[in-house]
């Protein structure tokens, strides 16, 4: 399985996905049409929640590791990212049980809408390790 | 035929928690898309609010660094009036007289200003900044020249002066030896003879010294008096080679420096010229500079300074002055200039052109010149002419200096349009009022002009 690297364009983020378990969303989130533009990035987590009950007959063994870190920080983003990042959410909390994982929400803390969508996912995944990390400006 | 309802029942109970399920799963879907949207106004909002500040900040900054560089045009044009104090409040005076001719050709819509408009606040800060920086090329001229008040005065090494003091004490031990010796002659008939002499050097003296003052044109006859008082001889007995600086010391090498020497009283040598060096030909023609280029830097020449028929100041040192406006025009246009501004340099570069391209540096004429172009020409003069603090010149009057612009209408020096708007609208005697001091304010009949 190859890692994900997507850049940062004026509209994007920068996406990080290591199968070494560091993942990481960076930047602003205004994408022309959001679930195309986070397709790869569904298609790619899944497949690494799902690459060992695969036989191992089609991908490289090199197993993955089982602990996942995720930071995100996205700065602006729009309606439609808000509910792709809800639909992240639901396949980490599918998969919880199997791995270790944990997300760190990282806002402005002087942005208090930033941090108030974190608390949104704390509420609604219960059972996900979300952290709210504030930044100094 | 007994039927087991148990399977039904559990098929049923599986139904209703599916069911349940898909029905929690939709309420929350709903929860969500609510909370979704609320929050993104939410940060719209935040957003909106982010970039009105960052808007009100780029602003602030705008308008910090407007005023900075108001403040640093200001330094400029205060560091030119402070270096000399003959052109005095030149700087300062000028903007004002502009603007307000500026403002006048505004408010007039007939003639050449029919289309005339200063429209944006950028077009006036424009004028103005050109107006406080005409003269920003004067600091690169040096003082002696800008304040040269004779035609003698010069960055000046006294060890001359001494040496000179250590030859007539010389001559005047000669002279009590040779009256001793001579004390056996008729002494009425000496007397007599030393008294012509003596009076013929005053007199020569009075000549120079006046030529010196450079007052009044010199006539080919003057000039050709200086030349033969210049002939008078005296023998030097001293080094005229030591106690120099290395750079005048080299210049001097080239002279005659042998003791004893027979030396004119006045005199063109060779050490007298400063050559012209390290001047950018090339880029002086790029620029459409068209002033002729003296070879010399300077010539200090004695005779030749003394014989110059016109003020007091030599074709190179002219050509020194004049740079002034050459300094100012590079020196503007190599600053970058925002579109808004980019006239700064033209409105700056052209007080000294005429209408007919005669003027200088670049002998245009009125076509290549825009009206703020020409009003900073009219407002350049009129300054320099009323201006109370010059020390070489005693200011003229209001009426004098109306009859010396529109002569120079008439030579087409200057714009007529632009100098009967000065009159018609009243510029003149608003700037009068407020600049010149009460005895030079006289009657004068501006219709005659108009």
């Amino acid at each position: 399985m190859e890692n994900l690297n997507i850049e940062a364009t004026k509209y994007t983020p920068e996406i990080i996905f290591d199968k070494s378990g560091k993942l990481s969303i960076k930047g602003k989130s205004y994408p022309e049409n959001t679930f195309e533009f986070y397709a790869p990035v569904m298609g790619w987590i899944k497949l690494y929640f799902l690459i060992d009950t695969l036989p191992k007959l089609h991908f490289s063994t090199d197993s993955l590791s089982k602990e996942l870190t995720l930071d995100m920080e996205i700065i602006y983003f729009n309606s439609s990212s808000s509910k792709l990042f809800f639909d992240l959410f639901d396949v980490f909390e599918e998969n919880k049980e199997n791995f270790d994982i944990t997300i760190n929400w990282l806002y402005d803390e002087d942005n208090e809408s930033a941090r108030e969508a974190g608390e949104d996912f704390i509420e609604d995944f219960e059972n996900l390790n979300i952290k709210l990390v504030p930044k100094q400006r | 035929m007994k039927i087991d309802i148990n399977p039904m029942i559990i098929e049923l109970e599986n139904l209703k928690n599916e069911f349940s399920k898909t029905t929690n799963k939709l309420i929350k879907n709903i929860d969500r898309q609510d909370k979704i949207m609320f929050r993104s106004d939410k940060r719209q909002q935040y957003e909106y609010d982010h970039l009105q500040d960052r808007l009100a900040e780029v602003e602030r900054l705008e308008l910090a660094q407007k005023e900075l560089m108001d403040s640093f045009i200001i330094l400029i044009a205060g560091a030119i009036d402070a270096k000399s104090k003959y052109t005095g409040g030149h700087c300062e005076r000028v903007p004002e007289l502009a603007m307000a001719l500026a403002q006048a050709a505004n408010d007039c819509n007939e003639g050449i200003f029919a289309n005339f408009e200063l429209k944006t606040e950028d077009d006036i800060r424009e004028l103005k900044i050109a107006s406080w920086l005409h003269d920003c090329g004067k600091v690169t001229t040096p003082e002696y020249v800008v304040d040269k008040a004779t035609k003698l005065e010069t960055i000046y090494n006294r060890i001359h002066e001494i040496r000179t003091r250590f030859e007539v004490i010389y001559r005047d031990f000669q002279i009590i030896a040779l009256e001793r010796k001579l004390q056996g002659e008729n002494a009425a008939d000496v007397e007599s003879w030393l008294n012509i002499e003596l009076q013929k050097l005053q007199d020569d003296f009075q000549v120079v010294a006046k030529a010196n003052l450079g007052a009044e044109f010199m006539q080919k006859e003057d000039q050709e008096k200086i030349k033969i008082i210049a002939q008078r001889e005296w023998i030097r007995h001293f080094d005229c080679s030591i106690g120099l600086a290395f750079e005048e010391r080299e210049r001097v090498k080239k002279d005659n420096t042998q003791t004893p020497n027979i030396e004119q009283l006045l005199s063109d040598k060779q050490s007298h010229i400063q050559p012209r060096e390290h001047f950018d030909y090339e880029d002086y023609e790029a620029r459409g500079f068209k002033m002729p280029v003296p070879e010399h830097l300077y010539n200090f020449g004695e005779v030749y300074n003394l014989t110059q028929n016109r003020g007091t100041l030599t074709p190179e040192e002219r050509f020194k002055i004049n740079e002034h406006i050459t300094m100012t025009i590079k020196m503007l246009e190599t600053l970058p200039f925002p579109s808004n501004l980019k006239n700064v340099p033209i409105y700056a570069g052209m007080h000294h052109e005429t209408m007919i391209g005669t003027g200088y540096p670049r002998k245009l004429t009125i076509d290549d010149m825009p009206i703020p172009a020409r009003i900073m020409a009219i407002a350049d003069v009129f300054e320099a002419l009323t201006a109370s603090d010059r020390p070489y010149k005693d200011p003229k009057t209001l009426s004098d200096s109306i009859k010396i612009l529109s002569s120079m209408v008439e030579k087409q020096h200057i714009d007529g349009d632009i100098f009967s708007l000065f009159l018609s609208s009243g510029v003149y005697k608003k700037y009068s009022d407020k600049f010149l001091k009460p005895e030079q304010i006289d009657r004068v009949d501006v219709t005659k002009y108009i």
